[in-house]
């Protein structure tokens, strides 16, 4: 008899533990929506996604749309980067080391500044266990990011010009905005 | 035998207390547009009185309505990651004027008001008027499952924000924060101060990647409006709809 109670109750024991260390529920692949997978593309907008799982609703949307924020903000860090090296090599001061500087900091800053009109288009809830799991996608439109390069490298004049650039400010400019097809 | 009949009954009880939003006025799920005057929703739960009910409804609808002229919103939310812990810290402030409240105070009315088995609502109206023809005011039940719940509105010259809960107990102060979240979603359309850093460590089996991420805002809203609201039943979720002009 003691046996017996002693086996039930390491049982019990086993199954308590087996199910408060278990693993959380996991998002079944058919769950997760398919702009999650593969954001969509477009050439005047960039588009991400962002996922977070957290016990509150509100909680797991604001992370979740953080995070598609987030990968926004670095995706356009480098496209600014690619967009004013073309640049710079176009008009022969690819390798400056002044240049290179100019580049970075304008990317930097374009995609560390300020996001206007990023906004979350899409956004889908499921439920996992006890949790909800968020799903975002944040897009944005490529004519801001434009805008905000322009500013930004107007912002940086003086550190252009210690860049004892060939071409004038205003030709930057001018090439700046030619490149509205920065999305391909 | 007693104590199965008490829990049955607590149970029955609580499902009932959750999710019993079954009726509402209709300008409560869908804001009606009128020409030259603004309209805000107030709300309030089950009261002793009626007076009280109404008196609580209609403070919430000032507030409301102050909010909607113009209000300060500061967020920021910082996230770190190691690898080992994730920890999410988000904050919410807003600040509106407390003439603009005097004003909406003494210069609104309360043009519709309705009683159903959870509270009292009322619509605010500003300037005050005295009768104001709604089309399909009544009472009835939520509306199946609104395409904005997953696809923001796209309309030129707007912009848009949803607040989403779940898991409240008290649908009065549900919606107060899906107001709240959608008021501050819509200034995160408008513009977000965003900064993060990453970091992979990569060896033969595992991957650890570091983040910190912080995004902040600091933004005066004008005319940011709750125009619809949706309650999924079913799940006891709440959702609404902030619009505001685009600056």
């Amino acid at each position: 008899m003691k046996k017996l109670l002693v086996f039930v109750l390491l049982i019990s024991v086993a199954l308590f533990t087996v199910n408060c260390g278990g693993k959380q529920p996991k998002a079944k692949m058919d769950d997760i929506p398919e702009w999650y997978l593969n954001p969509p593309q477009a050439e005047d907008a960039i588009y991400q996604a962002g996922d977070a799982v957290k016990s509150s609703m509100a909680l797991a949307k604001d992370a979740a749309d953080a995070r598609a924020r987030d990968a926004i903000a670095r995706t356009v860090e480098l496209r600014v980067t690619n967009m004013m090296k073309d640049f710079m090599q176009q008009s022969g001061m690819g390798e400056d080391a002044e240049a290179l500087e100019f580049t970075s900091s304008v990317s930097k800053q374009v995609a560390n500044t300020v996001l206007k009109g990023c906004r979350i288009v899409k956004r889908e809830m499921k439920v996992e266990g006890n949790n909800y799991h968020a799903y975002s996608l944040a897009e944005y439109n490529l004519n801001s990011l434009i805008e905000e390069t322009l500013n930004e490298a107007r912002r940086q004049k003086a550190l252009y010009n210690e860049a004892k650039a060939n071409m004038s400010f205003e030709e930057l400019e001018r090439e700046i905005e030619k490149l509205k097809n920065v999305g391909q | 035998m007693k104590f199965c009949l008490f829990t049955i009954a607590l149970v029955l009880g609580l499902k009932i207390l959750a999710f019993a939003q079954e009726c509402v006025p209709s300008w409560f799920e869908k804001l009606p547009e009128v020409e030259g005057v603004r309209l805000a929703v107030g709300y309030s739960g089950k009261f002793t009185n009626e007076a009280g009910a109404k008196s609580a409804a209609v403070q919430l609808a000032h507030k409301n309505m102050t909010k909607q002229i113009s209000i300060r919103l500061q967020f920021d939310i910082e996230e770190l990651a190691d690898g080992r812990i994730r920890l999410l810290n988000p904050s919410f402030k807003e600040f509106y004027e407390g003439s603009i409240l005097n004003a909406v105070e003494s210069n609104s009315s309360v043009i519709d008001s309705t009683i159903t088995v959870d509270g009292y609502f009322v619509l605010l109206a500003l300037p005050a008027i005295e009768y104001l023809p709604i089309p399909n005011a009544c009472d009835k039940p939520w509306n199946t499952r609104l395409d904005w719940i997953e696809n923001l509105p796209q309309e030129d010259g707007y912009v848009y924000g949803i607040g989403i809960v779940a898991r409240y107990r008290n649908w009065v102060r549900a919606w107060q924060d899906a107001d709240e979240y959608a008021r501050f979603d819509l200034g995160k359309n408008l513009q977000v101060n965003t900064e993060s850093i990453h970091a992979v460590q990569r060896n033969n089996r595992t991957t650890i990647e570091s983040v910190i991420l912080k995004q902040t805002y600091d933004l005066t809203i004008n005319d940011a409006t709750i125009v619809a609201r949706w309650l999924d039943t079913a799940n006891g979720v709440y959702y609404s709809l902030c619009r505001a002009p685009r600056p």
